[in-house]
């Protein structure tokens, strides 16, 4: 027990990554009432961003998946407040990142290089954004730009082409900022994106099943059940 | 982090020895032990109950007897704490009045009944006076135990001088005053200690009064499955008729054919004493321990007998139950199909022995909705057994499923498939959410709501 004392020390718990092998004897553990639930976003306020910031990541991720008659845009699947919660949270923090020295510029392969934890990587490019955006745009904040020019500076990001002040590597924002869009799109509403469960509707997912596994191999066929998300769907309170 | 841990344990209705309601509303709230540790005997409980004793042992033929009354008798689910050695007690068993330790019966002369005389042993099973002449607290389940022979009592006491010497003493208990007045359990025993010791009912077959024997005496089957009186006593004349523990509900186990056993072969209910499982049930909640170290031990011609004697018992009356509301049964529906239908299948015809099939099923349609509420909320896990040592789990859904939900799921299952039982409320969701404190159980670090 004395390395699991450490671990649990160090804030690893049984189970999670990290945590020492146990060896059990005479009958298998079991906590009446244990889930690892899921971390649910209640509420609605925001918690990370300020109200700018807001406004610059509205714009921003309703150019990355904007308003189309197939689904909805990423505002109106609610991804900013998603974006939000979890900067506010553990991953804003990095709890999982390794921040430390040296940030040398690595190989793709090595991933994320920098010193930033995500939370202030966003903090620091939105501003940066903003800024570069006030000196090439007629003095204007990233969300008041035109569709237009809003791509056109997303695009430079993306490629690397735009050279942002305060140490912030564009394109590793860009491709975080692109990563989690998708992710509060298309995520379990629970953690406070894919509102209604639009997202998954649009392609066809019917979502928090316990089991697909008799579906493998029926390839091409509708499944027919309702969508549902892990804390449920309409009909399990509506009736 | 907090990692409470809840043990349902056999809070035995006569623990309301000294007034007040039953046993609701108990929940055992402390801090995981480490590993399980057995560190004088250094072998699993089960191992323990049945380890062999030679035929070469002096005294032998009473000795086994012995150790399989002991298992008969289910002592060890009382008189084991978490990491401690088999019957050295100090487990908890909290009631209304507060919490009572089970007594150190090992061999030990200073601290377990090593030096008590079989006089002392019997008078402690038949009357609940201890070896100093003290009362002890009918959370020993001598209202039953005293139908045993004295040649059985014998036998035990024989065996329980063989184990290991273990010296512990149990924590002193916390009742709060009258309740830790032991004199006071003799007006309790003038009340209601009507049992006498066993009859054979020579109009029965002898294995019907065999079952009989083990069921109303060491099984103490009672103590759970009989509705309790406001002064934890049997309610008289409803044996068997369902009763309610540690929030759990044990259910009628008469011929009741829609609560009780009335629908069950004498072959299913000793399959399910056996394994804990059968095709129609598993055994979860404080049922686990019973089969684990009690009846999975038993003989196969004992289960056979207490299935045929449990098999006889009439069944109360039944109550009027009107019909459920039709938007409550399309919300429990939804819910049914979503998050319980991957296990227990569409239409709730289960997986035999993996899954319970929930179409005629008696634990959810008790009168008392508490045990399946239980078991949606906090989840529950079947005994294992040698014959089945692998443990099923039902997961808790109580992070995922509000208290309006759970009702609308039980509803819909106590009026589904055959099953016919009146509506569950919401508000008593919330009050078992509350006494089984499940806001405080989490696992890991991330679990849980963000606030
Ligand atoms: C439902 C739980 C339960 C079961 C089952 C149970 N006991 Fe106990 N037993 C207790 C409790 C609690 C006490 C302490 C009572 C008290 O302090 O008044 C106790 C006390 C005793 C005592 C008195 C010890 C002393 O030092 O005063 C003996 C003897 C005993 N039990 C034997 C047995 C045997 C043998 C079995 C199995 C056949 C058994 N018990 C099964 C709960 C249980
Ligand atoms: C410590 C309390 C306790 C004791 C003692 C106890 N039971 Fe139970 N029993 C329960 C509970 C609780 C359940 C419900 C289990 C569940 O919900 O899965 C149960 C369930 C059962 C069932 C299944 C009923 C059904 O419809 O699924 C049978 C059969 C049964 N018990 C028989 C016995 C017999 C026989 C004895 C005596 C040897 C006994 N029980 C002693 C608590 C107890
Ligand atoms: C992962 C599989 C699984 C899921 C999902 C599941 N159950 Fe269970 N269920 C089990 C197992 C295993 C048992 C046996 C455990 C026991 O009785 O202690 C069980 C037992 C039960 C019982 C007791 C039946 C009896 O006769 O003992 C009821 C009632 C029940 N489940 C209802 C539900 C409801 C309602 C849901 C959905 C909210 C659900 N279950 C979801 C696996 C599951």
């Amino acid at each position: 027990m004395g390395s699991a004392g450490a671990a649990a020390a160090a804030g690893i718990h049984d189970g999670e990554l990290g945590a020492p092998p146990q060896t059990y004897t005479g009958k298998v553990p079991w906590q009446e009432g244990a889930a690892d639930a899921p971390p649910a976003a209640l509420g609605t306020d925001f918690r990370f961003f300020t109200p700018a910031e807001r406004s610059f990541i509205e714009a921003a991720v309703n150019r990355l998946i904007p308003p189309d008659p197939a689904g909805p845009s990423a505002v109106e699947a609610n991804v900013p407040f998603f974006l939000d919660r979890q900067l506010a949270g553990p991953f804003g923090r990095g709890d999982h990142y390794f921040l430390g020295g040296p940030w040398k510029k690595g190989a793709a392969e090595q991933g994320y290089q920098m010193r930033f934890s995500p939370a202030q990587l966003y903090r620091a490019a939105i501003k940066a954004v903003d800024d570069y955006a006030a000196a090439n745009f007629h003095g204007a904040a990233f969300a008041s730009l035109a569709d237009a020019d809003k791509d056109k500076l997303l695009k430079g990001l993306e490629a690397g082409t735009v050279q942002l002040g305060d140490g912030v590597d564009a394109k590793s924002f860009f491709a975080m900022l692109l990563q989690n869009t998708k992710e509060g799109y298309f995520s379990d509403p629970l953690y406070g994106g894919n509102k209604d469960m639009a997202a998954w509707k649009m392609i066809g997912f019917p979502g928090a099943h316990y089991d697909y596994s008799e579906w493998v191999t029926r390839h091409g066929e509708k499944v027919p059940y309702p969508t549902v998300g892990m804390k449920g769907r309409p009909g399990w309170s509506e009736s | 982090m907090r990692r409470p841990r809840i043990r349902g344990k056999a809070a035995l209705g006569a623990t309301a020895a000294l007034g007040a309601l039953g046993l609701a509303g108990l929940a055992v709230g402390q801090i995981l032990p480490p590993l399980p540790a057995h560190p004088v005997t250094g072998v699993t409980p089960v191992g323990f109950l049945a380890a062999p004793i030679a035929d070469t042992t002096p005294n032998a033929a009473q000795l086994q007897r012995g150790q399989y009354l002991v298992r008969a008798g289910d002592c060890v689910s009382c008189h084991m704490r978490e990491g401690g050695d088999p019957l050295s007690g100090g487990f908890a068993l909290k009631t209304p009045f507060g919490t009572i330790y089970s007594a150190n019966i090992t061999s030990d002369r200073e601290t377990g009944i090593g030096g008590w005389t079989p006089d002392q042993f019997h008078r402690a099973m038949h009357d609940g006076i201890d070896d100093q002449g003290k009362n002890l607290y009918p959370a020993l389940p001598y209202p039953w135990f005293r139908r045993i022979s004295r040649a059985d009592d014998d036998a035990m006491l024989a065996y329980l001088k063989t184990t290991p010497a273990v010296s512990y003493t149990p924590p002193p208990n916390k009742l709060p005053f009258p309740f830790n007045i032991r004199f006071l359990v003799k007006f309790w025993n003038v009340l209601f200690l009507k049992s006498t010791d066993f009859r054979a009912d020579p109009r029965q077959s002898a294995e019907w009064n065999r079952g009989a024997y083990l069921v109303t005496g060491l099984g103490h089957c009672g103590g759970c499955h009989t509705p309790k009186n406001w002064l934890g006593a049997d309610k008289g004349g409803q044996d068997l008729q369902s009763g309610k523990l540690d929030n759990w509900v044990a259910p009628d186990l008469t011929a009741n054919p829609r609560t009780g056993l009335g629908g069950w072969s004498v072959e299913e209910v000793a399959e399910y004493l056996k394994t804990g499982r059968n095709a129609r049930a598993g055994a979860g909640g404080a049922m686990a321990d019973v089969i684990t170290y009690s009846t999975s031990l038993l003989s196969d011609a004992d289960r056979h007998a207490m299935a045929v004697y449990l098999k006889t018992r009439p069944a109360g009356a039944e109550p009027a139950i009107g019909a459920p509301d039709a938007h409550a049964m399309a919300r429990g529906a939804a819910i049914y199909s979503d998050a319980c239908a991957s296990c227990h299948l569409e239409n709730g015809v289960g997986q035999p022995r993996l899954f319970p099939p929930l179409g005629h099923d008696a634990v959810l349609q008790q009168a008392d909705p508490t045990g399946l509420e239980h078991i949606i909320l906090a989840g529950s896990r079947v005994g294992t057994s040698p014959a089945a040592p692998t443990p099923l789990t039902m997961p808790s859904f109580a992070w995922k499923l509000t208290d309006q939900q759970v009702a609308d799921v039980s509803t819909y299952i106590r009026n589904s498939w055959g099953n016919r039982a009146a509506a569950v409320s919401s508000g008593s969701v919330r009050s078992l959410r509350k006494s089984l404190d499940l806001e405080a159980i989490r696992y890991t670090a991330n679990s849980g709501d963000q606030n």
